[in-house]
């Protein structure tokens, strides 16, 4: 008896010991990653505590198929330096004019991009991607809804995005494009007269440029004809995490990553894009450098 | 070697403010990166002449003797000066900057590491100094032969120029002396010439002869110079050192030296 007492006090000295030091303990027993690096959790969804190494899908197949490709793409590009630029010879890299970079001509060019919508914060827009008639151009269409839902979490809502995937060479290295010979964006698309925003993202180093993009307008015509859409880009300005800001630069075009549209018209309801391709030309007539002004900011009187 | 670690630091202090001056993000990552790179080849010169001074009791410049100083001295200052395998910087960096400042970071800011450089060859370790340089001479063909930008061709060009300079340094260090007094005229024309004709790519250099022609017949002379066609000045020291080369017994590395700069000569002609 007196010896089941001693164990239960012993145990309770215990247990309480654990509980008043859990609490400076816990940071140093479980780091919680969503802490440290403020993992974004979907509203509605519960946070994922799966450690990482649970996570691990190992297969050796699949490895011994990505080091085949891997090596494949290295000894290509290794091949295509001695072709020219990009693997075309130089004086075609001298004399285009244009280059189109992106069209719709089959199931593999939807791969390229991404769609996404205010589902990820918690919203209720939809978006879809396919080709259009023929195989000819892409289409995106969806439903637009602005009003968040009332769940207590979501305060947001109302947009949704194509954006081309980041393009990687061998070794998932970045691989950026580079459209310096070019001064203009041409894209024939036919819209339905909704206002939407391209979004080109160039190669940033510092972590507080990662959500820098250079925006700026496109309005849709609607009707049964395609447009043919130019805009310089001299005409392109800079956000970050959707705010303007003060200080502007011009966009520079040697390490392009990648381009978008936006639609956040805040007018509810179904929407429609078909993109035919997307293309850059040299605008021989247009010598605007930026459309903005630069200013200094508390100049020195 | 404290005065001369100072004088490295003051010497970068004093460019950075000329490379942020442009308030690009570009130029500030292209500012960032060089001083990065910089501050940790001064960090490594100040390390190696303490461990020199430990163990051999010597801070003069030219008695490093100690072989892990010298090598580690060696390194900061090919890492200084952007020699292969350390030149990843170099092209991103000028890429950043304008023609004014990229010519002063291609010419000015080599002058001091090549002073420290040259008085510290007789101390150097051979293979060291031979595998830099080939290195640095092949990288330099090969990294040059697909740009499309003028900025990181002329860096690529600067890498496969100091190639040649350190290749020759431990046989004759006045040729190396010589090398880069050709290279700095050379490297300032070419520099001078494109920001005259506000050209950064190659297609604008292209679009130049009816414009210039004067001017685009002087740059087409100084890229076949830099690329070391006789009888143009390039040549000299590039026939200096292989013949310094053949008469150390040294074939191999003088066919290699030549061939890489055969590669360095097609991007120029191009």
């Amino acid at each position: 008896m007196a010896l089941t007492s001693a164990r239960l006090l012993t145990r309770t000295v215990h247990e309480k010991w654990i509980c008043a030091h859990s609490l400076t303990l816990r940071p140093l027993v479980c780091i919680n990653k969503a802490a440290f690096y403020g993992e974004y959790r979907r509203p509605g969804q519960a946070q994922d505590r799966t450690p990482p190494w649970k996570k691990i899908r190992f297969s050796f197949a699949k490895g011994v198929q990505g080091i085949r490709k891997h090596f494949g793409l290295l000894k290509d590009e290794a091949m295509e330096r001695w072709v020219g630029p990009q693997g075309r010879p130089l004086i075609e890299h001298m004399l285009e004019q244009t280059r189109v970079q992106w069209e719709f001509r089959g199931p593999e060019s939807l791969e390229q991009w991404l769609v996404s919508t205010d589902r990820e914060i918690g919203g209720r827009s939809e978006a879809y991607l396919k080709l259009g008639r023929n195989d000819s151009a892409c289409m995106l269409y969806g439903t637009l809804c602005s009003t968040p839902p009332r769940d207590g979490e979501t305060c947001y809502s109302g947009y949704c995005t194509l954006r081309s995937r980041q393009l990687l060479s061998s070794f998932d290295r970045k691989k950026n494009i580079d459209w310096s010979s070019f001064n203009t964006l041409y894209i024939r698309l036919r819209g339905d007269g909704r206002p939407w925003m391209i979004n080109i993202a160039a190669e940033t180093y510092f972590s507080h440029q990662k959500d820098d993009l250079y925006n700026y307008f496109l309005y849709t015509r609607g009707g049964p004809y395609w447009q043919d859409v130019k805009i310089p880009f001299s005409k392109f300005f800079l956000s970050s995490r959707g705010r303007i800001q003060d200080n502007q630069h011009p966009l520079w075009l040697d390490k392009v990553s990648t381009i978008g549209f936006t639609l956040g018209d805040k007018a509810d309801g179904p929407f429609q894009l078909e993109i035919d391709f997307i293309a850059v030309c040299n605008d021989r007539a247009h010598t605007e450098e930026f459309a903005y002004e630069m200013y200094k900011r508390n100049p020195e009187v | 070697w404290i005065l001369a670690w100072m004088g490295l630091e003051i010497n970068t202090m004093a460019i950075i403010p000329l490379m942020a001056q442009q308030h690009h993000p570009r130029a500030t990552e292209a500012t960032t990166k060089y001083f990065l790179t910089q501050a940790t080849a001064a960090a490594m010169i100040l390390f190696a002449s303490t461990m020199n001074a430990w163990t051999m009791g010597d801070w003069n410049i030219n008695q490093i003797s100690h072989p892990l100083a010298t090598t580690t001295v060696t390194l900061a200052l090919a890492l200084k000066i952007g020699l292969a395998p350390m030149h990843f910087w170099l092209p991103e960096v000028l890429q950043g900057l304008n023609l004014t400042t990229g010519l002063v970071l291609s010419t000015w800011q080599k002058l001091a590491p090549f002073a420290l450089i040259l008085q510290i060859s007789q101390n150097t370790n051979p293979a060291l100094l031979t595998t830099l340089g080939v290195t640095s001479a092949l990288v330099g063909g090969w990294g040059g032969l697909n740009q499309t930008q003028l900025r990181k061709l002329l860096a690529y060009s600067s890498i496969a120029h100091l190639g040649w300079m350190i290749i020759i340094l431990q046989f004759m260090p006045a040729l190396t002396l010589l090398n880069l007094t050709i290279y700095i005229t050379m490297t300032s024309t070419m520099f001078l010439s494109l920001k005259i004709m506000a050209s950064t790519k190659i297609n604008s250099l292209a679009l130049a002869w009816p414009k210039t022609p004067t001017l685009t017949t002087l740059i087409m002379l100084s890229l076949l110079s830099l690329g070391g066609l006789p009888p143009l000045t390039g040549f000299m020291p590039k026939w200096l050192i292989l013949q310094e080369l053949a008469k150390q017994d040294l074939p191999i590395t003088a066919t290699i030296m030549a061939m890489s700069a055969l590669l360095s000569l097609f991007f120029y002609l191009r």
